[in-house]
């Protein structure tokens, strides 16, 4: 028994010890310079992962309690939202018949091919839309856009993997011409509800 | 006539080598261009074009560390066919 707060002192030695050590290594890498930033070196495939996991769990928690619009279906949003997406989305998400661009093949992480559909479901997708997603280059778009036009992408977006790129192209083309536009009609449609 | 329209060719011709050379560039064996792929395929949803698109990747680096460039390259074309599917 007399050796027992003599062991706790060890313990605690150790403890602190180990602490400090941790601490000295990860200041060593952090002010060293040691973590890459570069677009064009990728993370390791388990911080990737680790990244990933991190990124689909604070959306999935985020979008908790979102309600979800049942008007999604609707033609009307879907081509309010094609022409949103191809303003705001298409350089970097790519769209059907669209070849890869400069931006989208320097983005890191890339950004997801969205003609191939998305595993998010409409509520995480308006999350991320109106958000935006820290140090990967996607912006908060809620920033600058009303819900309502953001739901509006949403729907699109429900749509885009179905669609030919002829069928993209005839949505972009019959979409409102300016952001403005699509503003005032949103904002216009609301009242009208 | 035959003089410009020999000339609009050899423009031309030096316009496509240049395209295709820039191509050749991206494609290349080098650790840049292993790194982009890398990239694409860490976005890829799990399946088996991601499998095929990792294990054509390793075999580039295989190739890559023996110095066989050709047999790089071709195992690079094979991982953006998986890439692209």
């Amino acid at each position: 028994m007399s050796d027992l707060p003599a062991f706790r002192r060890h313990w605690l030695f150790a403890t602190v010890a180990a602490v400090a050590l941790l601490c000295a290594i990860g200041a060593a890498a952090l002010f060293g310079g040691l973590f890459n930033v570069a677009a064009d070196v990728p993370h390791s495939n388990a911080l990737y992962w680790l990244l990933e996991t991190a990124r689909e769990r604070s959306i999935a928690v985020r979008a908790t309690g979102i309600v979800v619009p049942d008007d999604l279906a609707d033609p009307r949003r879907i081509v309010s939202g094609a022409g949103q997406y191809a303003e705001m989305c298409s350089h970097c998400h790519l769209a059907p018949g669209m070849k890869r661009t400069e931006i989208s093949r320097g983005l890191y992480p890339r950004a997801p091919e969205l003609r191939r559909g998305s595993h998010l479901t409409p509520a995480k997708t308006f999350w991320v839309v109106k958000h935006g997603i820290k140090m990967t280059g996607m912006p908060a778009w809620g920033l600058t856009h009303d819900d309502e036009i953001l739901w509006d992408v949403v729907a699109f977006l429900r749509k885009l993997p179905d669609l030919t790129p002829d069928q993209y192209r005839n949505l972009v083309e019959i979409a409102p011409k300016t952001h403005g536009e699509t503003m005032e009609g949103g904002q216009m449609d609301h009242m009208d509800h | 006539m035959r003089k410009t329209l020999f000339i609009a060719a050899l423009l031309c011709g030096a316009a496509l080598n240049s395209v295709m050379a820039h191509e050749q560039h991206r494609m290349e064996c080098s650790e840049t261009a292993i790194h982009a792929m890398h990239a694409d395929i860490q976005a890829m949803e799990d399946g088996e074009a991601k499998t095929t698109a990792m294990k054509e990747m390793d075999m580039a680096e295989d190739m890559m560390a023996k110095k066989d460039m050709d047999a790089c390259m071709t195992h690079m074309h094979k991982a953006m066919e998986a890439i692209e599917k």
